[in-house]
């Protein structure tokens, strides 16, 4: 009897091999949850990351583009000196059209707020032009808007102009107010001026 | 006994053991947490291995806009010192759709248009900027160049003056061009007191005259390397000498468009062919209307010809897309003549390529694993062996254009 009580006193001595108690593996088992949950989250960031990266890459390089086709226009003078401006050419559509569009000709206050057309085109995810228009036709991922705005200090031969590269959705108040630039978009400006030879 | 047992029992209730309840619990709570846990691993696995493809897809992409766009936009600057001043456009075609160089040069083997392929040239900010002194004949070995004051000084002793060879270095690509169209690119090898020595295979295009113009020069040709059979797809740089080097790995698709000027070259008024150019809008001057450019008949070359009703000289190119906006040009005029110098010159080009006034560019990369690929088709140029799911990255395309300003000069 002795021996047996104090067999059981020792096992109850030992706190450190008691086990643990329910809200104990609760409380564990919480904070592993917790954790990974949290490491789950890295996963999710590092690919919104990347796509984001994609996305912003693909804006500005879009952007670029229309800059760059809006630059080869002619804008220049004629060899007797007098001003050339294309005011025609329609640079929403591939290939390029000679009339049907609206060139460098200055562009409607708005024009990087809402879709106007003749400043606006969309773009698949493959960068392909689809054509402009008030809404994007199907397949469409981007959307390009563009200002034409004359230098105030020298309306008749420098302009300015700018890009505006966005994904299709909602803009919200980003559409109101002064012209904006949210995260993954892109937004170029530059300038022309009519050079003689 | 009975009393006593109870007693331990109580004593001990820590080795109780559990109730079938809190088995239960405990079991489902494992459960759940471990399954959790499997679920998490199984798309994690697939994450990790992809995103770093994924980001290292969009590092090439971003490479091979960006190198090639550096290039495409300095295309046809030329010199800007001395007496031939002006952009390329105005001497011969800086852009042109096909390879041009000492190895596999495309025009020796009667190739005059790639859609894969882009050479460019210009003249990068330098100092080294002349004229050639003595008459070069087409398999001249060494030349030696004017002083002009743009030249680089050099100090020997006292004497204080400008290099003998206008900077001119070893191992730098130097460009020699006339005002008939003519030019060819080389390689100074070596360099003597007075004289460069000249790197080239074969031999030049033609004899140059003295007075004719040599500038350090940038020469660059693009073009797609394909192999299937090793699995090498690769945006390839050629530096027109003896030199490819690979740009960017994993590129499948690169083409390249170009868009024109809708109006043909014009001489401008007031600017006497005698005189200092720049003489023509675009396109190398013709001679004046008693001089011979061999084969064209007197007063014309590629670009120009003479008006049989009002003996003026007019452009012999045509006028595109009602004259307004940029025209594409096709693969048929780009490589139909007019030729110039002429059609029979090695260094030939079409003088439609004078017209290039933007290059549009398609690249498209794909992911280096191949087990991140599927089926070949519209997400895929080459197929994988993907599972699904997670592993599977689709091909990324991007188009670009490039409006190179030198070629925009009065645009």
């Amino acid at each position: 009897m002795a021996l047996a009580r104090s067999r059981f006193s020792n096992f109850s001595l030992s706190d450190s091999e008691a086990g643990f108690s329910l809200a104990e593996v609760m409380v564990a088992t919480g904070l592993l949850a917790t954790a990974l949950v949290a490491v789950a989250q890295l996963f999710a960031i590092s690919t919104s990351a990347n796509t984001s990266s994609r996305n912003t890459t693909f804006a500005t390089v879009l952007a670029e583009q229309k800059l760059e086709q809006l630059r080869a226009l002619t804008w220049g003078f004629d060899p007797l000196g007098l001003p050339v401006s294309d005011i025609t050419t329609n640079t929403a559509v591939t290939p390029e059209t000679p009339v049907g569009g609206t060139g460098l000709a200055p562009s409607p206050a708005k024009a990087l707020q809402e879709n106007t057309p003749g400043y606006v085109d969309y773009v698949d995810a493959w960068g392909n032009i689809l054509g402009g228009g008030q809404n994007s036709p199907d397949g469409g991922m981007y959307v390009r808007r563009w200002s034409i705005e004359p230098l105030p200090t020298n309306p008749n031969n420098t302009l300015i102009l700018q890009v505006l590269v966005a994904r299709i959705r909602d803009r919200g108040t980003a559409d109101l107010g002064n012209v904006a630039r949210l995260p993954d978009e892109a937004r170029l400006i530059t300038v022309k001026t009519r050079k003689s030879q | 006994m009975t009393a006593h047992s109870r007693t331990v029992r109580r004593r001990d209730s820590s080795e109780a053991g559990f109730t079938m309840i809190e088995m239960l619990i405990a079991v489902a709570i494992m459960m759940t947490v471990t399954g959790a846990v499997f679920a998490l691993m199984n798309p994690s696995q697939g994450i990790f291995q992809t995103q770093p493809e994924v980001s290292d897809m969009q590092q090439r992409l971003r490479v091979g806009v960006d190198s090639m766009a550096k290039d495409l936009v300095m295309a046809g600057a030329g010199t800007y010192a001395g007496s031939a001043a002006g952009a390329l456009y105005n001497f011969f075609a800086p852009v042109m759709p096909y390879r041009v160089g000492d190895v596999d040069d495309d025009p020796a083997k009667n190739v005059f248009y790639r859609a894969d392929a882009i050479t460019i040239l210009y003249v990068p900010p330098t100092p080294s900027q002349t004229t050639i002194r003595d008459a070069m004949p087409k398999t001249a070995e060494q030349l030696k160049v004017n002083e002009q004051s743009n030249c680089p000084r050099t100090k020997t002793g006292e004497i204080d003056q400008h290099d003998a060879l206008c900077g001119m270095k070893e191992g730098m690509r130097a460009l020699i061009f006339d005002n008939q169209g003519n030019w060819d690119a080389i390689t100074i090898t070596s360099v003597q007191d007075e004289a460069l020595h000249l790197g080239y295979d074969g031999e030049l295009s033609v004899s140059y005259a003295a007075g004719s113009n040599i500038t350090q020069v940038a020469t660059h040709t693009y073009y797609l390397k394909t192999d299937v059979a090793t699995k090498t797809f690769q945006l390839m740089h050629y530096d027109g000498y003896h030199t490819d080097l690979p740009v960017v790995d994993n590129v499948v698709s690169l083409q390249f468009q170009y868009f024109g000027d809708p109006l043909p070259p014009t001489l401008l008024p007031n600017k006497p062919l005698s005189g200092s150019g720049p003489w023509t809008t675009y396109g190398p001057k013709p001679p004046d209307l008693a001089t011979t450019f061999a084969p064209w008949p007197k007063g014309e070359n590629c670009a120009f010809m003479v008006d049989p009703v009002s003996g003026a000289q007019v452009s012999r190119l045509p006028v595109l897309g009602g004259g307004v906006g940029s025209v594409p040009l096709t693969e048929a005029m780009l490589k139909d003549g007019p030729w110039c110098p002429n059609a029979s010159a090695p260094d030939r080009f079409d003088a439609d390529l004078l017209r290039i006034r933007r290059v549009r560019v398609k690249l498209r990369v794909q992911v280096a694993q191949v087990a991140l690929r599927g089926p070949a088709g519209v997400l895929f140029t080459y197929g994988g062996t993907s599972t699904g799911g997670a592993r599977l990255v689709p091909d990324q395309e991007i188009r670009f254009d490039i409006t190179p300003r030198n070629m925009n000069l009065g645009r």
